[in-house]
């Protein structure tokens, strides 16, 4: 039987249980020296650690008589307190451990015993005429309190309201009191004395008695900090003063008794306050942080929007994506992506341009011949970033927008996309609103609104779209727009509609100031040649003069004479049509929501009358 | 060393700041005077402010046990109602009586003579007879111990509106009399904030004549705050009489000494008993004293204060308070009775005006400010707002009347429903003696504090100034 065993038994865990029962009895058997006089058995009893053999002790622990000390003495010695400061007169006895040299074994907190230690012998003499003093007198402290002679208060703290008496009852009670203002203004009691001192003047029955003034604990605050601001000044300027005691200084100087007891009639409030009411305040508080948390959270969101409407800066090319092919391409793999997400829509609440826009095309596909409608994407989050705020909670939970309702009806693929027809007409402000437009084709894949000004441009010739760019930088606008929402492109087109037609009408007028000259110089040769019949020639020339001068003022005016008359006056009726237009639209608009683009509207219809105004009155100079 | 226990031999005598110096603390109050020394957790001598006084021979008699019925007998009070000193010559001898000779405080006198007094002393007092003896003394004796406590410093305590003169006057019999090497008066609701271990505190101290409210600041009474009326132990006594007054049948009150021996009856029934009868004129003022003693054993067992919340006569209470058990008190004739709601009706006095029993003695009527919220609520408006809540968390409850069942429970629902923002605690002891004896037991402590020495008026700073130093230095 070994100690595993005995272990075993009493369900104990051995030292090590994991290491094989063989093995280790191999090593503890080993290196055990042979006990003589012990069972083999027992000797196993002790597993790992050997049992220890005491030697028999058979006398009882000596007694320690030597350390015995006689009792300690205790004797009843007198002492005094210099804290009392009245130079030992109350001699008080107490019980202390008597000592035998001077050298005193009270407690370690008798720091006197200890000096007197230092002393040596001569301290045991001088004890015996005067008693020890109280460890307890270190703890006395008091207050410092500013002190001033007569001159300084003569000069320095001369106040209205307050004689010297008085003060320095002031600074005496505060000295009393420690500066504990409760109690200084708790015993405040001053009666000054009548006028008349002691009766020099005989006059002290007739004088009249001063009541005693009612001080508030803010007066007094306030007269004793400003005569302690004042005296630490006079004896140390500000200047002087390390940081503390400035601080010092500044606080006390800028007591405000007003402040004080407004603050105490606040706290008053407080206390008074019942529990009902400040439950009410409670609860009152905790909505005005819910509203806060909520403007918090709203405000978020919004620049979450607004970050998402940024301009995405991207540090790849672009340039692949800038053909339709390439869109096409990234549409695809943004389609895979959302299949992948288990139709997931990649953006749940707007539901904009690609993923609708793929449909639509598909749709006019099958039947162009039907009017769609469909989301102007970009402009449409334009406009819903700005009336976002107010549009989006009455209307995004109650009917589905038509943008979601376009789109939920154009995935049905297959001709059978028919309109829900229950879908309600929109008045022209929701669809404002809404930003939705109509239109009669749209190519397929989706186009950037820019574009479609370029394209204007490129099917002008290098000459032309010169001068159209000069007159646009001379209208102080950049040929490519900064922000091409849908009516800063509408309105552009129609400003660039006006341009061209400009363009066009310089053209033709040059063309004919050049059919002029060539006609003047033919008649200057044919009247070289045959000097005759001058009359006729000058009528001629009067009629090209008053067609001049029509086509001039039908530029600003009356475009439609002058288009009839003209080449370009089917440009000039457009130009017509889209400013009224424009106007329309100004009208319609919000307030506010476009007020830099009714601005550029008119902005830009009155630097094209000047334009044209300027052109001809360029013209009429030219002739 | 110091982070090692000590043993008790090496121990520092002065830890807590304790540094005794055999100071004695003396605390007059209206029903009793205590007195022991500083230091000690209970005072030694506890004897009643009344004695006896000997019409027939001009001779004073103090102690509990003197009081007993005896031809020309009369009881008397050294204090008034107000808890000060009324009769100065019956206070000094009183006191002398409580300090010199029931304290044992050691005289400088022979010692062979000096044992044998100690030794008869207190047997003298165990036997109850023959105590006169004490202020007779042996003349030549009293002559002897001039300076009966030359070695003593006296704490003395004061009600918080006491009159400079009584202060005067005390620290001249201190000094004169007894020779007192320090003096010191410190005020009743001071040391028992102390007791409680408060420096700041709003005082509640429900005593025997009266209850006062009090405002202590840093250990110094806020004079404005003070608040006191008479509904205390005695007024609420007066309610007793007037509740036995207006009980049907008419309860009556017979006093210990009377009954000789009595038979038990049942509930209600007339006592059979039979009186003692005296060859000699009983005092009225005995029989009162005798009286009082039967009716504060009814306030001990029975009295309780309806513990809230609302006022006992608020809806409902009046009628909860008679469904609860009852409890029955047995007269000193033997006469029982099972008590109800009137036990909580007697108390309701101290809290609410209208509750209490009409009374017949000017004394005994009552204005809403003299009930306990009334004071409180006088006390706090008294005194500037910053420290009031300061307060109003160290609500200190002291006095005997205070162990009333359930006064701590109406106090705290009274308080929370007067400041409903501000947080209320209240201390009470939950010793009774610490309760009875709070103001004793903080002038214990204070004396007894190394850090005290310094504030004693010695001997020569009296002679020096006159008793007006005490006005100077007790502030």
């Amino acid at each position: 039987m070994t100690s595993r065993d005995v272990h075993d038994v009493l369900n104990l865990p051995s030292d090590h249980s994991g290491a094989p029962r063989p093995s280790k009895k191999q090593k503890t058997s080993a290196p055990r020296p042979n006990l003589k006089g012990l069972a083999r058995e027992v000797q196993n009893l002790g597993g790992d650690n050997p049992i220890a053999i005491v030697p028999e002790v058979n006398f009882f622990k000596k007694r320690r008589f030597a350390s015995r000390k006689p009792v300690a003495k205790w004797e009843l010695k007198a002492f005094t307190n210099s804290a009392r400061g009245d130079d030992g007169a109350l001699v008080l006895r107490h019980w202390k451990r008597k000592t035998d040299d001077g050298a005193p074994v009270e407690g370690a907190q008798d720091g006197e015993g200890q000096q007197q230690r230092g002393e040596g012998t001569p301290a045991s003499e001088r004890k015996e005429e005067k008693p020890d003093d109280s460890a307890f007198a270190k703890f006395n402290v008091q207050v410092v309190v500013p002190h001033y002679t007569e001159e300084q208060y003569h000069s320095n703290l001369q106040n209205n309201d307050w004689t010297k008496e008085e003060t320095d009852y002031l600074l005496g009670l505060a000295k009393d009191f420690d500066l504990r203002w409760t109690l200084i203004w708790d015993r405040y009691d001053f009666t000054p004395r009548p006028p008349g001192g002691d009766g020099a003047n005989g006059d002290t029955s007739t004088a009249v008695v001063p009541a005693p003034k009612q001080r508030s604990m803010e007066d007094l605050k306030a007269r004793y900090y400003e005569v302690a601001a004042k005296m630490m000044a006079v004896q140390k300027p500000a200047q002087y003063m390390t940081r503390p005691e400035f601080e010092l200084y500044e606080m006390m100087q800028n007591f405000d008794p007003e402040q004080e007891r407004k603050r105490k009639q606040f706290a008053l409030n407080t206390m008074s306050r019942s529990k009902d009411e400040a439950r009410e305040e409670e609860s009152l508080l905790l909505e005005v942080k819910r509203i806060l948390a909520r403007t918090e959270r709203f405000n978020e969101e919004r620049r979450e929007l607004y970050n998402r409407l940024d301009y995405p800066a991207t540090d790849s090319d672009i340039n692949s994506f800038k053909s339709s092919a390439g869109l096409q391409n990234l549409l695809q793999t943004l389609m895979t992506t959302d299949k992948n997400k288990k139709r997931k829509s990649i953006m749940p609440s707007e539901g904009v341009s690609p993923n609708s826009a793929v449909p639509n095309s598909a749709v006019s596909e099958t039947n162009p011949a039907n009017r769609r409608e469909s989301i102007a994407a970009s402009a449409t989050t334009n406009n819903h970033a700005r009336h976002d705020s107010d549009v989006r909670t009455p209307a995004t939970p109650a009917d589905p927008t038509p943008t979601s309702a376009a789109s939920g009806a154009n995935k049905k693929k297959g001709g059978s996309a028919q309109q829900p027809p229950e879908r309600r007409k929109l008045t022209q402000q929701e669809e404002q609103v809404y930003g939705v437009s109509y239109h009669d084709r749209l190519g397929s894949g989706p186009t950037f609104r820019y574009e479609k000004i370029n394209k204007l441009y490129s099917h002008k010739s290098g000459q032309q779209q010169l001068r159209i760019t000069n007159a646009l930088s001379e209208l102080d606008l950049p040929p490519r727009l900064v922000m091409p929402t849908a009516t800063v492109t509408a309105q552009f087109e129609v400003l660039w509609g006006a341009v061209t037609a400009l363009v066009d009408l310089r053209k033709i007028s040059d063309r004919l100031d050049g059919e002029i000259k060539i006609e003047e110089v033919k008649k200057a040769e044919r009247d070289r040649a045959k000097r005759i019949l001058p009359e006729k020639e000058k009528e001629e020339k009067g009629e090209g003069e008053k067609a001049k001068a029509d086509g001039g003022g039908g530029c600003g005016v009356d475009g439609e004479k002058a288009g009839d008359k003209k080449d370009g006056g089917g440009d000039g009726e457009k130009t017509q049509e889209g400013g009224g237009q424009a106007k329309e639209d100004g009208e319609k608009k919000r307030p506010g929501s476009s007020g830099s683009l009714t601005a550029a509207g008119h902005k830009r219809s009155a630097s094209v009358l000047s334009a044209a105004s300027d052109k001809s009155a360029k013209r009429h100079k030219k002739q | 060393m110091a982070q090692q226990p000590l043993p008790s031999s090496v121990q520092p005598t002065d830890v807590y700041g304790g540094d005794e110096v055999s100071a004695i603390v003396l605390d007059p109050g209206y029903i009793n005077t205590r007195a022991g020394f500083a230091g000690e957790e209970m005072p030694k001598q506890v004897l009643p402010s009344f004695y006896g006084h000997i019409t027939s021979s001009q001779r004073d008699l103090f102690g509990d046990e003197v009081i007993i019925p005896r031809a020309d007998f009369e009881i008397r009070n050294y204090m008034n109602r107000d808890s000060v000193v009324e009769d100065w010559d019956a206070a000094t001898k009183i006191w002398e009586h409580a300090l010199i000779n029931r304290l044992g405080v050691p005289r400088p006198t022979p010692a062979s003579k000096n044992g044998l007094n100690n030794k008869s002393k207190p047997a003298a007092a165990a036997e109850g007879e023959d105590v006169e003896m004490a202020d007779e003394a042996d003349l030549d004796e009293t002559e002897n111990y001039e300076k009966p406590m030359q070695e003593n410093p006296l704490l003395m305590t004061e009600a918080a509106w006491n009159s400079p003169k009584q202060r005067e006057k005390a620290i001249e019999i201190c000094m004169e009399n007894w020779a007192c090497p320090a003096f010191w008066l410190s005020k009743t609701p001071v040391l028992a904030a102390f007791a409680a271990g408060k420096a700041t505190a709003l005082v509640l101290d429900v005593g025997g004549s009266n209850t006062s409210v009090t405002a202590i600041f840093d250990g110094m009474v806020l004079k404005r705050s003070v608040q006191r009326s008479h509904v205390g132990g005695v007024w609420l006594s007066s309610q007793i009489r007037s509740l036995f007054e207006a009980s049907e049948p008419k309860v009556e009150v017979v006093p210990t000494f009377m009954v000789e021996n009595k038979k038990p009856v049942e509930a209600g029934q007339p006592a059979e008993a039979r009186l003692r009868t005296f060859d000699f004129q009983i005092s009225p003022s005995f029989r009162t004293y005798e009286e009082e003693r039967v009716l504060t054993e009814f306030k001990e067992s029975v009295v309780e204060v309806w513990r809230g919340p609302g006022r006992y006569l608020a809806q409902g209470n009046e009628d909860y308070a008679k469904s609860l058990p009852g409890r029955v008190f047995e007269m000193p004739d033997g006469s029982n009775q099972m008590w109800r709601d009137q036990r909580f009706k007697v108390a309701e006095g101290m809290w609410d005006d209208h509750a209490a029993f009409p009374s017949a003695t000017e004394e005994g009527k009552i204005t809403k400010a003299q009930t306990v919220p009334g004071l409180i609520k006088a006390a706090l408006d008294a005194i500037d707002v910053d420290i009031r809540p300061a307060l109003l968390a160290n609500v200190v409850v002291t006095g005997s009347t205070s162990l009333l069942p359930g006064f701590n429970d109406r106090l705290n629902h009274e308080l929370t429903a007067m400041f409903p923002s501000v947080k209320v605690k209240i201390h009470a002891a939950g010793l009774s003696s610490e309760r009875r004896f709070g103001a004793w037991i903080g002038g214990s402590i204070l004396g007894s504090l190394g850090t005290f020495h310094q504030m004693w008026i010695s001997r020569k700073e009296y002679e020096e100034n006159g008793p007006g130093v005490v006005e100077k230095r007790c502030k």
